[in-house]
């Protein structure tokens, strides 16, 4: 019976507190805020080492994050069930309609920066490819399949051909890459394997001497090597560095967003405003990616 | 007196009858490698980080170390919640399909939409749950919601094994009640349900185990990847909270968290298990002590 009660006042405080604060947006008397931060898997890591570091400062607010694509964030901040939406994306045009139509048209915070690192095997003797080649070897139409097409051959590897690692679609990374290297009207090249996340991307390639594939630059693991990128064939390659991303000469790195929708409770402002200071800005560095530079 | 030689015929019989049970024992034997097998080998990979500690400290330093409270939490509210709302339910139904429905097409259709909701993929069910009890109910994603699916999902089986339980109560006990002039709720209630209630808690409680380890239904309707709580205190989270989960923890720590010590799924895998084990510890304790009890 008692537990029937509790229950009960649960719910009825439930109630309560949710009508509180979708009328009001009041900070309230500091009791059990909550952030509902849910969005994309490149972030994830990054938005639970935020939580974990802001529940040391301000254990009356509770950052509840969740994983799952930039998309899945952004349909629900559009459904009202998300505070904060993680995206390593813009909305898309169909997303921004969505959201205008319910009244909720996000607003966008720039959090930090990730740069796209190509991983290949640590064996492999590749050092530098260019976009144009990524895209030849991704996309739909690319003519290129095979190591020795780019003057290689990799030791320990099955064949010749090219192992393409990329992501599930609703994914931003994928987003992101599809748009800056396939190109935007073209499509992948069937055969690819997709992973589910940016560890696993990293993991198969370590795993695998021919293959190649995109992630965060913070996933590098010893098994793995990055490859310069250079913008056109025989322009020099970078490779993906705290200096290179900030200064942009890395050439696919992008901006991590978290979306709001337009009137913010207090306690969420709050909470952006700290990640984009100097205490949440050095959990981006130690995180694996780029924070905002100063000034 | 003649003696009876074992002719070749007695003989081929015996071999025959020998092989056959050295192969049907090898395949029984052959079951219980696998559990040994996967218990051994967690607990050897996990060894580095078990301790009471890592019980009831929370995740830290991105999820790369520190223990696994919240997940554990979670885990229990989930599975005592959808105990709560699936045995009563799972349970009355099961009594009024054994005991007082008579055979008709309403009957029958009872009965097939449960055998055909058991054999429902759990990731069926967690896409039913958030359509129904996150976005139309208006729940949200919460441990209530949670719950809900994951009770749905054991429903079936609880009513199936019930069932299997009150039917095993001979007829012949129901009649000689009934003969008295019982009622049926008396016979159900004086004869049936005592009779019956080990086999009926038994079935129940092996639910428990299934809920606990399951990753898709809560990942959809209330489970996320991170949530700080306070360490140590068992009222944490309320029933329209998000929530930690074992299971979910699991495959976040191997799928998403670059760095992290490689005991660590390990372990996290060895306290999903104990906590399954140790419940069917207790089904298979309350039968034994039910079952002492019994009077035939």
């Amino acid at each position: 019976m008692s537990r029937l009660r509790l229950s009960l006042l649960c719910l009825s405080l439930a109630t309560l507190s949710a009508a509180g604060c979708k009328k009001t947006q009041e900070a309230g008397a500091g009791q059990g805020l909550r952030i509902q931060d849910i969005g994309s898997d490149t972030m994830v890591n990054l938005a639970q080492a935020w939580a974990e570091a802001y529940a040391a400062v301000h254990p009356e607010v509770s950052v509840e994050v969740s994983g799952g694509g930039s998309g899945v964030g952004i349909a629900a901040l559009i459904n009202g069930t998300a505070d904060i939406a993680n995206a390593s994306r813009q909305l898309e045009p169909a997303e921004l309609e969505r959201a205008r139509q319910a009244r909720r048209e996000p607003i966008e915070h720039i959090v930090g920066f990730d740069g796209l690192a190509i991983y290949v095997h640590k064996n492999n003797p590749l050092e530098q490819i260019s976009i144009e080649q990524l895209s030849q070897i991704y996309a739909e139409n690319g003519k290129i399949d095979s190591w020795s097409e780019l003057g290689v051959k990799v030791p320990g590897a099955k064949s010749d051909e090219i192992v393409r690692v990329s992501r599930q679609n609703n994914s931003g990374t994928y987003a992101y890459f599809r748009e800056h290297v396939v190109g935007k009207k073209s499509d992948f090249k069937f055969g690819s394997l997709d992973m589910n996340g940016s560890k696993e991307v990293v993991e198969l390639v370590g795993r695998t001497p021919g293959a190649i594939g995109y992630s965060g630059f913070g996933y590098a693991t010893s098994a793995v090597k990055f490859l310069r990128v250079s913008k056109t064939k025989d322009g020099p390659g970078v490779l993906p560095s705290l200096q290179t991303v900030q200064d942009k000469s890395y050439p696919i790195s992008r901006p991590m967003f978290m979306f709001t929708p337009p009137n913010p409770a207090r306690h969420v402002t709050d909470y952006l405003s700290w990640i984009t200071s100097g205490a949440g800005q050095k959990i981006v560095e130690a995180t694996g990616y780029v924070p905002l530079s100063k000034g | 007196m003649t003696t009876f030689a074992e002719t070749p015929f007695v003989r081929a019989r015996k071999r025959n009858e020998l092989f056959a049970k050295l192969v049907f024992g090898a395949m029984a034997a052959l079951l219980v490698t696998p559990l040994l097998s996967i218990v051994a080998y967690l607990v050897i990979q996990g060894a580095p980080l078990l301790s009471l500690d890592f019980l009831v400290s929370n995740p830290s330093n991105g999820m790369r170390a520190g223990g696994i409270w919240s997940a554990l939490l979670g885990t229990i509210y989930l599975v005592t919640l959808s105990l709560l709302i699936a045995a009563p339910i799972g349970v009355l139904a099961a009594v009024y399909l054994n005991e007082y429905a008579e055979d008709n097409w309403f009957t029958r259709v009872i009965n097939l939409a449960v055998v055909n909701l058991a054999g429902v993929p759990s990731i069926v069910h967690a896409l039913f749950g958030l359509g129904a009890f996150v976005l139309a109910a208006g729940i949200g994603r919460s441990v209530l919601a949670a719950s809900l699916t994951l009770s749905i999902m054991t429903l079936p089986v609880i009513i199936a094994s019930t069932k299997e339980a009150l039917s095993s109560v001979p007829r012949a006990f129901r009649e000689a009640c009934w003969n008295v002039g019982a009622t049926r709720w008396q016979t159900i209630r004086g004869i049936v349900l005592p009779n019956s209630v080990s086999g009926i808690l038994t079935g129940v409680i092996l639910q428990v185990s299934r809920s606990a380890g399951e990753t898709a239904p809560v990942m959809f309707t209330g489970a996320i990847f991170f949530r700080p709580i306070p360490e140590g205190d068992p009222f944490a989270y309320s029933i329209f909270d998000q929530c930690m989960a074992l299971s979910m923890h699991l495959f976040s720590v191997t799928t998403q968290v670059n760095g992290a010590p490689p005991a660590l799924p390990y372990a996290t895998a060895v306290v999903l298990l104990g906590t399954v084990l140790a419940v069917n510890a207790t089904a298979i304790g309350l039968r034994v002590y039910l079952r002492s009890r019994k009077k035939w």
